[in-house]
């Protein structure tokens, strides 16, 4: 609500104008029906809610209410100095363990899409089957691989590449480890999805054409594969900004990030009037990476003629 | 279903890049799988005084049955299958719906609202979004339930199906419907026929996720439960503090390899009931 | 703050395993849960009707054997549903989903606060028999005459450490600190999560009263711990297992999970350093709309008879109100004196923190500024 709406299906494609113009009129209310009902749903379980938390950031907090009120107080704490840096090192985060991720899962899908031939479906399948174990079950169960004296410090000083015990858990590397893990699957879903689409003829065309294999992922493969990497990098930054849970079951509760710092505003502070200027920073925030990568994808209706 | 067979054995021959692809694939598969294998196992573990331990310290099947014997994780498992199960569903039409709006509706304007509410759906905190539940169904008096549940973690997942669902759409070529309605196809049944088998893998794919993601949805959830509504992630972040006994493993693989079946049977089902399909112009 | 450690003892036992309860979990389990999946309502309706009992408590905190005793004898199954702090319980009483709690388990420290914001209603002592309980329990300065709380068990905030390693005694909460940041030890230490158990070991060790101190001496204190925070490995909940391995050599806890990582590892100790140290009560307390009254009421009587008191501190490992219990405790449970917080614990150097709206932002503060020095 605040925060901009980004542009970016402003692309759907460069022939929709002839398209619409050729379509029965008759037909719209197909389409109005199609946008008009999610939005009245989303318009009552979530623009409607979220409205209360807008207003409630210029309010006066009350312990564990809020007095509704116009004061901009709550926007000048929670852009003083230590939140900012809180901030600051969230995205930071956010931006370095969703690249990490992006890294793992593209050769993953490359090969689920193009490579996997008749096995692509089951492949898909068994990347998707983690994700219906629970979160928190998985997390837990990293804690027992990662653990002094767990399975990866015993697979390690097996392979002679470590010696002694090893202290993985309540490290940075724990989190960034539980992270990837954790939106890997999403990740890759988002990417074989536009991998899967592109048409094999136009790669044989690139490489009769004299390119090679890594001329035409990077001319061809990469910039088709753009929508996928937009949505793959905002489904997994955003979430990341605000997880709690890898942090304090893999890293210690070490080193606080925004949503433990936001959370922990509303739940023990009970200053809800902070808590939800933070949130809507962090909203504003998130809102220009996202305008950042709606650029990347409207690249992507130039290119496919 | 398009060209993807061709390019596989396009040059002829395994290439090491390819074999290096099939190796981080396989890598891939033993990361996501490492920590579901240890669940199960410590399932079995002794532990000692009743507590998991990162050591195995021996076999026991006492776990199963302390979590079945468990009323608040029983019933907590009962609620997460059941409040996941219908807001998948309703992420599943609702995401469909909007993800297919946010490429075809006709006005460039509506697009790009729809395209501002889908990422606003994503980049709100869900602390927030819980809160805010909390505040507006207090004002608003209506009494918390598994409904006002179920209402409350869709958005999100209605938002990822949306994505993946225009993620599909946006490389569908606009010529076919055109093609389509010149050969005098009806606005519907250019949909129903032409669209949507081509946007199904999308669709569905959306569907699980929503299904995951709802099951899985714990921040949300911590707000909205009520004594009767009790979510299985509420629990266990409940119990994490205190260590969590092996019975929560015990739970978990039986919960797991529940839902594997019914994927596996629903997979079985697809399979089946598209195979007479195939015959029919609906394919490419 | 980590605190309710649970000691499940009874659990082999308890539910010894048989054939028949594991075809029932993995055969009739998912075919009931599908049915439930494709009947809405069918799962959630059926604690609604009446004589039910709705509990939210900490996970785990009543004892199955019990629990299971009285759904006998009163044909009512308490249905127990969890949280993880009181600021949770709190937000939810205070929130219509608090509308069907009948009993709930907050903590000294949020007591007046709840009560103060009419959460909860007055306990009617005619209905109940405290004089069982251990009387240095009752009366305490969070709820003057027991108003609104009953207390259900207690610990003490003390030091688990590994003598070896840390190579010293520890006495006092200075002592701590400097063991910390010896090579060796440092990196592998654990604070509390909770911002008055960190900068409370500053407070103490210059004398002031946590419950008194003004928003610049909690920053002052503050700036203390954020100077060792360096030294700490984690602030998360503590596994017994990280100080039966050696990844944590001192760590911040109470007795329950001290005792559990004894039992893993015995050459561990645990110590209550002064000058103070805190003891926080976990308390019944009545919702102020608890729908149930009168079953609440039987089941607080049960709760507590003695046989109960005794059944429950064996279960969850810290040790119910029950007066004289140490000797009521069967003779070969395990580490026993570790359940009351060692042999002589000196209840006047205890202190219950109360929360108070004008400094506990204080406290929250500085504990996130306190857990981001610590690195990540």
């Amino acid at each position: 609500m605040s925060a901009n709406p980004p542009i970016d299906a402003t692309v759907a494609h460069p022939g929709g104008g002839r398209a619409n113009a050729r379509r029965a009129a008759p037909a719209r209310w197909v389409d109005h029906g199609f946008a008009a009902v999610p939005t009245l749903w989303l318009a009552l379980f979530f623009l409607a809610p979220l409205g209360f938390t807008v207003v409630y950031s210029f309010g006066n907090s009350l312990f564990g209410a809020v007095e509704l009120g116009l004061t901009l107080k709550n926007y000048q704490t929670a852009l003083s100095g230590f939140y900012l840096t809180t901030f600051l090192r969230t995205v930071q985060f956010a931006v370095t363990a969703s690249a990490l991720c992006l890294i793992v899962a593209f050769p993953v899908a490359y090969f689920i899409a193009r490579k996997a031939g008749r096995f692509r479906t089951l492949a898909l399948v068994l990347i998707l089957v983690p994700y219906f174990s629970s979160f928190l079950v998985r997390v837990m169960s990293w804690q027992i691989l990662l653990a002094r004296g767990g399975v990866i410090e015993t697979i390690l000083n097996f392979l002679h590449l470590h010696d002694g015990p090893l202290d993985l858990l309540d490290t940075k590397t724990a989190v960034f480890i539980g992270m990837v893990y954790t939106y890997l699957p999403i990740a890759i879903v988002p990417l074989f999805v536009v991998l899967d689409r592109i048409p094999g003829p136009l790669l044989e065309a690139s490489r009769d054409l004299g390119a090679s294999r890594w001329q035409t992922f990077y001319a061809v493969t990469l910039p088709l594969a753009r929508p996928g990497i937009a949505t793959a990098v905002l489904l997994t930054a955003v979430p990341m900004l605000g997880e709690m849970v890898i942090p304090r079951l893999l890293g210690g509760s070490r080193g606080v990030l925004m949503g433990q710092a936001i959370q922990s505003q509303y739940m023990q502070s009970q200053n809800y009037a902070l808590g939800s200027a933070m949130a809507v920073l962090v909203l504003i925030a998130v809102a220009i990476l996202v305008a950042a990568l709606a650029r990347l994808t409207k690249g992507f209706a130039t290119v496919p003629a | 279903m398009t060209a993807r067979a061709a390019s596989t054995n396009g040059q002829g021959g395994i290439r090491a890049s390819d074999a290096g692809l099939a190796l981080w694939f396989a890598l891939a598969i033993l990361f996501l799988f490492a920590p579901i294998a240890v669940s199960i196992l410590y399932s079995f573990n002794a532990g000692v005084v009743g507590k998991q331990t990162a050591q195995f310290t021996g076999w026991t099947l006492d776990w199963y049955p302390a979590a079945w014997n468990d009323l608040a994780l029983r019933r907590s498992v009962q609620t997460s299958l059941y409040v996941a199960f219908w807001a998948a569903l309703i992420a599943l039409a609702m995401g469909t719906s909007l993800g297919y709006a946010l490429v075809r509706h006709p006005s460039a304007r509506v697009r790009w609202w729809l395209s501002g509410l889908t990422y606003i759906l994503l980049i709100v905190p869900e602390v927030v979004i819980g809160v805010s539940l909390l505040l507006f169904y207090a004002v608003t008096g209506v009494p918390l339930g598994a409904a006002t549940l179920i209402a409350g973690i869709t958005p999100a997942a209605i938002a990822v199906t949306a994505l993946i669902v225009r993620a599909r759409a946006l490389t569908l070529d606009p010529r076919l419907e055109e093609a389509a309605a010149d050969l005098g196809s009806t606005r519907s049944k250019t949909l129903w026929f032409i669209i949507l088998p081509q946007l199904l893998p999308a669709i569905l794919a959306g569907g699980l996720m929503s299904y995951a993601f709802c099951f899985d949805n714990l921040v949300v959830a911590a707000f909205l439960t009520t004594p009767t509504v009790n979510t299985l992630p509420v629990y266990l972040y409940g119990s994490l503090q205190y260590g969590p006994a092996p019975s929560v493993y015990a739970a978990a693989t039986v919960v797991f390899l529940f839902t594997v079946t019914l994927l596996g049977l629903a997979a079985l089902c697809f399979h089946l009931s598209r195979k007479p399909g195939r015959a029919r112009p609906g394919g490419d | 703050m980590t605190r309710h450690l649970l000691l499940p003892q009874g659990s082999a036992k308890r539910t010894g395993f048989s054939r028949r309860s594991m075809l029932g979990l993995l055969g009739a389990a998912p075919a009931a849960l599908a049915i439930q999946s494709a009947f809405p309502g069918s799962a959630l309706a059926e604690s609604a009707g009446g004589g039910a009992l709705n509990v939210f408590s900490w996970p785990n905190y009543f004892s199955n054997d019990s629990l299971a005793e009285y759904a006998r004898k009163s044909g009512v199954t308490p249905n127990i549903t969890s949280y993880d702090s009181n600021e949770t319980l709190f937000a939810k009483l205070n929130s219509p989903a608090g509308a069907d709690f009948d009993l709930v388990i907050p903590s000294s420290s949020w007591i007046k606060q709840m009560a103060d914001r009419g959460l909860l209603q007055e306990i009617d002592h005619s209905r109940l028999n405290l004089a069982s309980l251990d009387q240095s329990l009752l009366n305490r300065d969070y709820d003057p005459g027991n108003k609104y709380s009953i207390p259900k068990d207690w610990g003490v905030l003390g030091v688990v450490y590994d003598p070896e390693a840390v190579g010293a005694e520890i006495k006092t909460w200075q002592d701590f600190l400097d063991a910390g940041a010896k090579p060796g030890v440092s990196g592998k230490v654990r604070l509390s999560d909770s911002g008055w158990e960190t900068i409370g070991m500053s407070l103490w060790t210059h004398g002031k009263d946590w419950n008194k101190a003004t928003e610049a001496e909690i920053r002052a204190a503050g700036e203390e711990i954020k100077a060792f925070a360096k030294h700490v490995k984690t602030f998360a909940g503590l596994d017994p297992n990280q100080l039966a391995n050696g990844a944590i050599v001192l760590a911040q806890t109470n007795q329950g999970t001290a005792r559990a990582a004894i039992a893993l590892n015995p050459k561990l100790k645990f110590v209550v350093p002064g000058p103070m140290s805190e003891l926080w009560v976990d308390n019944y307390a009545i919702p102020a709309k608890a729908p149930n009254l009168d079953q609440v009421y039987d089941f607080l009587a049960y709760q507590l008879e003695p046989e109960v008191q005794i059944s429950e501190t064996q279960y969850i490992g810290f040790p119910a109100a029950l007066a004289g219990l140490r000797d009521k405790l069967p003779a070969d449970t395990k580490n026993v004196d570790l359940i009351f917080g060692g042999k002589d614990l000196d209840f006047d150097k205890l202190t219950s923190f109360v929360v108070d709206p004008a400094t506990i932002g204080v406290y929250l503060e500085v504990q996130t500024e306190i857990q981001a020095a610590a690195g990540g």
